[in-house]
């Protein structure tokens, strides 16, 4: 039942900051000096087509006006069209975002697979060789721009050595699997296309790794300082005097004490994952969110831009509400509240 | 748990590899159809015979003629829609037939009666006939759609729905005012608003009085060479060979178009054989390339022209001798040799190389002497002024800061200080719209092959384009070349067309600076990538 109540506090919560997010996003991008309808008309537009254009696009009506029509439009599931492509920008992001949440949850599962085994392993060995090779790739991916990092992988995977596709979600020849999820790597489970599989899977490797090594060095910096903390406390010296064995005290007694601030790590790190896409999608030619969104500020098409920014601001709270029922699950304390 | 997650690691990064390992890394030479038997994509066939093109196509918003008016939607409609009279290869001068046999145009008294006789046998994709009943449709639904690229018909060509007629069944009267140009009318047909679609299909696709634009957004109507195969947003559009084309089967049978915004990502796959054609290189991706084996590396002219516009309203850009101090001033060459590594030509007038009436003219080069005594006759020893300048790239490859920073230097050894401010083009278009601009850097490429495209924004201040922008009000300028569009005769246009350039080039508030060129990076094997400066290339005529 306390569950439940935290549970809705939660979603008002989110929903609050839903209508903030919309109401500043609209403000913010209604205030600057160009004209979103001579961005999309360009040089040549003649003032009449101008006009029309702004009249179709109701920009010729008042501020508070166009924010009700489009609040109004949000709640029948309307979220405009779009200036740029001149399509429902639903539509649009539903084309995509999967591609977006696909690269993210590999650089996620990246960053956990390999981030989390390597800070526990950085804390047992703390000073020695295998903490030194752990420090200095975590200080390494805190510090390498994502683009940089992105245009070497790519030369040295892809150009040099030819292990790895340079960019796309898919082989040239390869069809997409029919469309479920929008995510390539489970509609091609589904559908049991084998060579969709393969060449989703393959494409995915280089992008993910590139997004996720920043999030990855975060979280093993992360799992090593807490763990460094815990390995210290009176319980791991109880544990060991009971006569535990090192691997379940470590485990049992030590990660999941430890795992509470790499999981509010991870919570924000996921935020970044879907920031750092916009870089990643662009030297990947991943037709994301991201490249979307780029495209779309660049354009001055507000329907878009708002249409992105109500989703992430979706992902943030949900991002973070995942977190807080990690910890209700990893720390019995927070349970009694 | 810890083994576990160790375990779990090591088996992703296994699966990952072998995932890797299972094939040739997106190597479309080695991976032909065999992968691809279930997929729309291998009814293309396979790579031998499919182009592969690595472009930026963020622009691409439709695939529908009477709404194309981006470079992408142009490239591709441009070979999916046949067009009434058309241009062949790179020539831009000589008006062929398309889907007409011949044509004539009539004086009527009143107007410009254009007859267009159709060829026989023409077919649409869906095996319909081309009939004149569908070349009024297209016009008439272009003019009805109203969108981006109608006021060719609607402004220029001065076209009313009702004006496009059909006689009989091969046979299309369109009557124009006096006051509109037949022969620019004639280069406006061979655009792709001009493209004329299966009537009987597309109604059948109509929904909500939409006349088929939801239906032509990502599919195709037309009787060219190739039909839409799909378009996956964000990601790529395939073109496949028309059945039922009645001209020369295509030798290749498929054309994908993939976007790919990096020009990095472009010449990788370019070398790696990836991509038969790179879109967006630069000059030193271009050069970078020279030598290399399996690639070659090709140029082609654009209609586009770089120039500074000179507010006339602006002290002291009002006056005429200070604008050609500033004119004279400009290292030309400097600007086409150092920054765009050759990849423009010194033109100076305002109509390109490559149309009609083009002036060759190009007497300004660094002068500094002369510049200066300009300046002293205008009786202004110092300037300063705000500089407007677009970010990122220009046409030529160099970016618009070197371009705007080598004028800068070059301004002020005539005591003319320019600040230099940059920005996104909408918002630098929306100051320069509204005449709020002093100098601003900018490119102007005309909307059909004819000077009249160019000549009227940049003399007609009434026009409300670049003439306007810069304040230039000369009556007399503007009215010879309303003139000169009506002029029937070509070497009578030619000699009025002259007459107007030489007096732009020393009178208006304009510093042309070049006139860049297209750059491509082809896989040697490509032959007849013959790219016309209008923006699009036959894809028919094309094989690797």
């Amino acid at each position: 039942m306390r569950f439940v109540g935290f549970l809705l506090r939660r979603v008002v919560g989110i929903a609050a900051v839903m209508i903030g997010v919309s109401v500043i996003t609209f403000a913010i991008s209604h205030v600057v000096p160009a004209d979103p309808a001579v961005a999309a008309l360009g040089d040549h537009a003649t003032d009449a087509q101008i006009a029309a254009f702004r009249a179709e696009y109701r920009l010729d009506r008042p501020l508070p006006e166009q924010y009700a029509t489009y609040v109004v439009g949000l709640l029948h599931g309307d979220l405009g069209r779009s200036i740029r492509t001149r399509r429902s920008v639903a539509d649009d992001l539903a084309d995509s975002f999967p591609a977006t949440l696909e690269l993210s949850l590999a650089a996620l599962a990246i960053s956990l697979l390999i981030g989390i085994p390597a800070g526990i392993w950085s804390a047992i060995y703390r000073g020695r060789l295998p903490d030194v090779i752990v420090r200095v790739a975590a200080l390494a991916g805190g510090s390498l721009p994502v683009f940089w990092l992105g245009l070497i992988v790519i030369g040295l995977f892809y150009y040099q050595l030819g292990w790895f596709p340079g960019g796309g979600r898919l082989d040239t020849f390869v069809s997409p699997p029919p469309t479920r999820t929008g995510l390539y790597v489970v509609d091609s489970v589904l559908a049991l296309d084998v060579d969709a599989l393969r060449s989703s899977l393959i494409h995915l490797v280089l992008p993910s790794l590139t997004l996720g090594y920043f999030s990855t060095a975060v979280v093993a910096r992360m799992t090593r300082s807490s763990m460094l903390e815990v390995l210290g406390q009176d319980y791991m010296r109880t544990a060991r005097a009971k006569g535990l064995a090192e691997r379940l005290i470590v485990v049992r007694h030590g990660l999941r004490n430890a795992l509470i601030p790499t999981v509010t790590v991870i919570g924000l790190t996921f935020g970044s994952l879907l920031s750092g896409a916009v870089l990643t999608e662009t030297i990947f030619s991943w037709p994301g969110l991201g490249r979307y969104a780029t495209a779309s500020a660049i354009s001055l098409d507000f329907p878009a831009v708002l249409g992105v920014t109500l989703l992430a601001a979706i992902v943030y709270p949900v991002a973070n509400l995942a977190v807080d029922i990690a910890y209700y699950w990893l720390d019995p304390r927070i349970q009694r509240g | 748990m810890f083994r576990h997650l160790c375990y779990t690691s090591i088996v992703f990064a296994v699966v990952l590899l072998v995932a890797a390992a299972c094939g040739p890394a997106a190597n479309p030479s080695a991976s032909p159809g065999a992968s691809a038997s279930a997929s729309p994509s291998a009814s293309a066939g396979t790579a031998a015979t499919t182009l592969v093109i690595d472009q930026d196509v963020s622009d691409l918003i439709s695939l529908d003629p009477a709404v194309v008016y981006e470079f992408s939607g142009v490239l591709l409609a441009h070979n999916v829609y046949d067009t009434l009279v058309r241009f062949e290869g790179t020539d831009l001068s000589t008006i062929k037939p398309g889907l007409a046999q011949s044509w004539d145009t009539k004086d009527a008294g009143t107007t410009w009666d254009m007859t267009f006789k159709l060829k026989t046998g023409q077919k649409f994709a869906s095996g319909n006939a081309v009939t004149a009943d569908d070349v009024v449709y297209s016009f008439q639904r272009a003019i009805k759609l109203n969108k981006s690229p109608a006021f060719l018909f609607t402004d220029i060509a001065q076209l009313k729905a009702e004006s496009i007629k059909a006689t009989d069944a091969s046979t299309v009267v369109i009557s124009l005012p006096k006051t509109a140009s037949p022969a620019a009318f004639l280069t406006i047909l061979t655009f792709t608003l001009g493209g004329v679609v299966d009537s009987k299909e597309v109604k059948t696709k109509e929904t909500g009085g939409d006349s088929g634009s939801a239906y032509l957004l990502d599919h195709s109507s037309g009787s060219g060479p190739y039909v839409v195969d799909h378009w996956t947003k964000n990601a790529e559009v395939l073109l496949k060979t028309n059945p039922n084309y009645a001209g020369t089967k295509p030798a290749l049978s498929g054309i994908l178009v993939k976007h790919v915004p990096e020009s990095t990502n472009q010449q990788f796959a370019l070398e790696k054989g990836d991509a038969d054609v790179a879109r967006n290189l630069t000059p030193q991706q271009i050069t970078a390339l020279q030598g290399k084996a399996g690639v070659s590396t090709t140029t082609a002219a654009s209609l586009l022209l770089v120039y500074v516009g000179m507010n006339a309203l602006k002290p002291p850009l009002n006056n005429v001798n200070v604008r050609e101090a500033l004119r004279t001033a400009v290292d030309y060459d400097g600007i086409i040799k150092d920054l765009l590594k050759g990849n423009g030509k010194k033109i100076q007038g305002i109509v390109p190389q490559g149309l009609a009436g083009a002036n060759e003219s190009a007497p300004f080069q660094a002068n500094v002497a002369q510049a200066q005594a300009l300046m002293k006759a205008a009786n202004v020893d110092k300037a300063t002024l705000d500089f407007l300048v677009p970010t990122g790239t220009a046409p030529g490859g160099a970016a618009w800061s070197d371009i705007a920073v080598k004028l800068q230097s070059d301004w002020a050894k005539i005591g003319v200080t320019v600040n230099i401010k940059q920005q996104p083009t909408a918002d630098l278009l929306t100051t320069y719209r509204a005449q709020q601009g002093q100098l601003v850097l900018i490119n102007w490429g005309p909307d059909y092959p004819d000077p009249d495209a160019n000549v009227g924004p940049f003399t007609d201040y009434k026009a409300k384009s670049i003439a306007y922008r810069n304040g230039w009000d000369d009556a007399s300028i503007a009215q010879k070349g309303r003139d000169a569009a009506l002029i029937t005769d070509p070497t009578a246009r030619a000699a009025a067309y002259k007459v107007i350039t030489d007096y732009v080039l020393h009178n208006g508030p304009y510093v042309v600076l070049y006139q860049p060129t297209e750059l491509f990076g082809l896989r040697s094997n490509v032959k007849g990538f013959n790219w016309s400066s209008i923006g699009w290339v036959d894809f028919a005529s094309v094989t690797k």
